[in-house]
């Protein structure tokens, strides 16, 4: 059992608006999760929840067997550090740093960069992109730009990887290519990928989909 | 974080370089104003300090009002109303009991030389030209203890006055005025006096025109009989062993004899009051060059911290804690303003060394060139100054990037 949601509330604003309304959701190690609905539907303020970027208003949050949203700050940025890689819509490299130095960033934090090197070169090569490693992001497309950020998730090796519609911000093609890494990273590394997206086509390339409609599972 | 902020300056470099330059202005300016007012100052205090007594005592005068005899004709607390009252001045011309005080000297351990002097007004004649002098009577070897003399003594020696034999040294202004030169014979008058032929044996330049142009130094011996008036002293010159201790010794021994004891920082209460003021003026620019300075800082950092949004948060996301994030930001003010301190000093010393070379004719400021000061303190000062508001002016941006959660980004950017 990796990832279990338990009650999990979340509302907005005053007077307060429910966007998640009682969820409880179980995802296992190694499996790939996406998440479907309209826009507002709440399926992103899930995503952020279960990778401790937010938290809930109500219910618990256990991942690996940790209640997380116990954990003091200092513990919980190690746990995200060294256990989750993030993958956003917009890519968001640092545009002062190379690709390489992007990828290693969760690395330096580590105070395990050059530990990590080799493997982060691993990747590049992996992602096709072994010609690009010293180039800054204003140099690279944006699909290329997309799968420095995946290399960036991964360079930990983490046990999950959360991305927040990965391919809304790229090309049909681009978009797919990047729908297939992840998909790879998912079934050679036995890595839990648990994506958001739109794209009723993206979604069905993940092993579970989970529908949501007005803050709760509709499936 | 050094290496992602020092990437972060560099990525800006035209922003960073005019923040580098307002820092390093303002640190050069501040070197360069302390150099040239501390120059001054301490130029002025180590006159007053070294060619004249730490302490001096010398005849209490007394401004005598309606009251002061009050209790000398009447019992105390009888209404007196005078038809005519009482006014003037009472004015001991002379030490009443010098063996008092040379007694108390002899045995101080904070006292390190004393000279008495006899300190006279005198008319000076060379042929049909006159001009009035200060004429102070002391033992030149006693004197040359408590004062740097000798050190400005452009022809002889001061010693050469010897203990007799109508000999004199005097101000290089004063024997310009009278185109007198070394030797010569000059004639001094006091009061009522007749005129005495004294022989010049030397001449010197302290650098303070009013010292130079005025005053003429002779044997105690020779001034006394000048003067009529044998064995009278009118001053006794004190040089203490730590110059720190003048004002409180001269406080504590005023209280103790007739006389008027004053410190060299009492008796010139009036130039130290300018020094303050030229402190508070220098430190008050200090400050303003400073402030935009440091406001230089805050404005590039306030606007680097909300350009940088998206990569705070994602830093954040990848496990970068708040306190990152704000060493982040403050290492960049710190590294501007560390940067600009040492550029900025070292920047204030070329010029400082620059303008001392500049040749000006300041005959009463001691020197040719104009004096400027190198003591390590206006560095250090000038260092910590630039540093400690960069430092300052970078933490509230700094502290605001830090208080940035990634989901409240995340949720601005995708709104």
């Amino acid at each position: 059992m990796a990832i279990e949601l338990v009650d999990i509330r979340k509302s907005f604003g005053e007077p307060p608006t429910d966007v998640l309304r009682g969820i409880t959701l179980t995802i296992k190690d190694g499996e790939s999760v996406s998440f479907v609905g309209r826009s507002g539907c709440g399926k992103s303020t899930l995503l952020y929840i279960m990778s401790t970027l937010d938290q809930p208003s109500a219910g618990t949050v256990t991942i690996d067997g940790e209640r997380v949203l116990t954990l003091n700050s200092t513990d919980l940025h190690r746990f995200r550090n060294l256990k989750m890689g993030f993958v956003f819509q917009f890519h968001h490299l640092l545009p002062e740093l190379n690709a390489l130095e992007n990828i290693l960033m969760p690395a330096l934090k580590a105070k395990r960069s050059n530990e990590r090197k080799k493997f982060a070169m691993s990747l590049m090569e992996e992602f096709g992109m072994s010609n690009k490693m010293r180039s800054l992001p204003s140099q690279l497309s944006g699909g290329e730009q997309q799968r420095v950020a995946i290399a960036r998730a991964l360079v930990m090796e983490p046990k999950y990887l959360f991305a927040d519609e990965p391919t809304g911000n790229l090309d049909s093609i681009n978009g797919m290519a990047v729908m297939k890494l992840l998909k790879k990273i998912n079934i050679e590394r036995n890595m839990a990928v648990i994506y958001v997206t739109h794209d009723l086509e993206f979604a069905k390339m993940a092993s579970r989909q989970v529908q949501m409609s007005d803050g709760i599972i509709a499936n | 974080m050094w290496f992602l902020a020092i990437r972060h300056l560099m990525s800006r470099k035209r922003q960073s370089l005019l923040t580098l330059i307002g820092i390093i202005l303002g640190t050069a300016a501040y070197v360069t104003i302390s150099g040239m007012m501390l120059g001054f100052q301490t130029f002025i205090i180590d006159q007053l300090v070294n060619n004249d007594a730490h302490i001096r005592i010398s005849a209490r005068e007394e401004i005598i009002t309606q009251n002061s005899l009050d209790n000398v004709f009447f019992d105390e607390g009888t209404l007196v109303k005078w038809q005519s009252p009482p006014s003037g001045r009472r004015d001991n011309a002379f030490i009443l009991y010098p063996p008092a005080w040379t007694n108390r000297m002899d045995g101080h351990p904070e006292v390190a030389a004393y000279s008495p002097q006899l300190v006279s007004q005198a008319i000076v004649t060379r042929a049909k030209l006159a001009t009035a002098a200060r004429v102070i009577g002391s033992d030149p070897v006693k004197q040359s203890r408590v004062t740097n003399i000798q050190k400005y003594m452009i022809k002889g020696n001061f010693s050469d006055i010897g203990s007799g034999g109508n000999r004199i040294i005097a101000g290089d202004g004063l024997l310009d005025k009278l185109g007198a030169s070394v030797p010569e014979t000059l004639m001094l008058s006091v009061g009522k006096g007749a005129m005495q032929p004294f022989k010049l044996v030397g001449s010197f330049h302290l650098g303070v025109k009013g010292i130079d142009d005025s005053v003429i130094f002779g044997s105690l011996l020779d001034v006394q009989k000048l003067n009529g008036t044998p064995s009278r002293v009118s001053d006794i010159a004190i040089r203490l062993v730590d110059v720190e201790q003048a004002e409180s010794l001269a406080t504590a021994w005023n209280s103790t004899g007739q006389e008027k004891v004053q410190s060299w920082d009492q008796a010139n209460e009036g130039i130290m009051s300018v020094f303050v003021t030229q402190d508070i003026v220098r430190n008050v620019m200090t400050i303003s060059i400073l402030l935009v300075a440091g406001f230089g800082i805050y404005n590039i950092l306030t606007m680097a911290v909300n350009q940088k949004r998206k990569e705070i948060a994602i830093l954040r996301s990848i496990g970068y804690e708040a306190r990152d994030i704000v060493q982040l930001f403050l290492i960049q003010g710190i590294v501007l303003g560390a940067l600009g301190g040492v550029i900025g000093c070292i920047a204030g010393y070329g010029i400082c060394e620059v303008m001392a070379r500049i040749p000006i004719s300041n005959r009463g400021l001691g020197g040719n060139h104009m004096i400027v000061a190198f003591f390590p303190g206006i560095y250090i000062r000038g260092f910590l100054l630039a540093f400690g508001s960069s430092s300052f002016a970078s933490f509230l941006p700094a502290r605001a990037a830090g208080q940035m959660t990634p989901i409240d980004i995340i949720r601005s950017e995708n709104s």
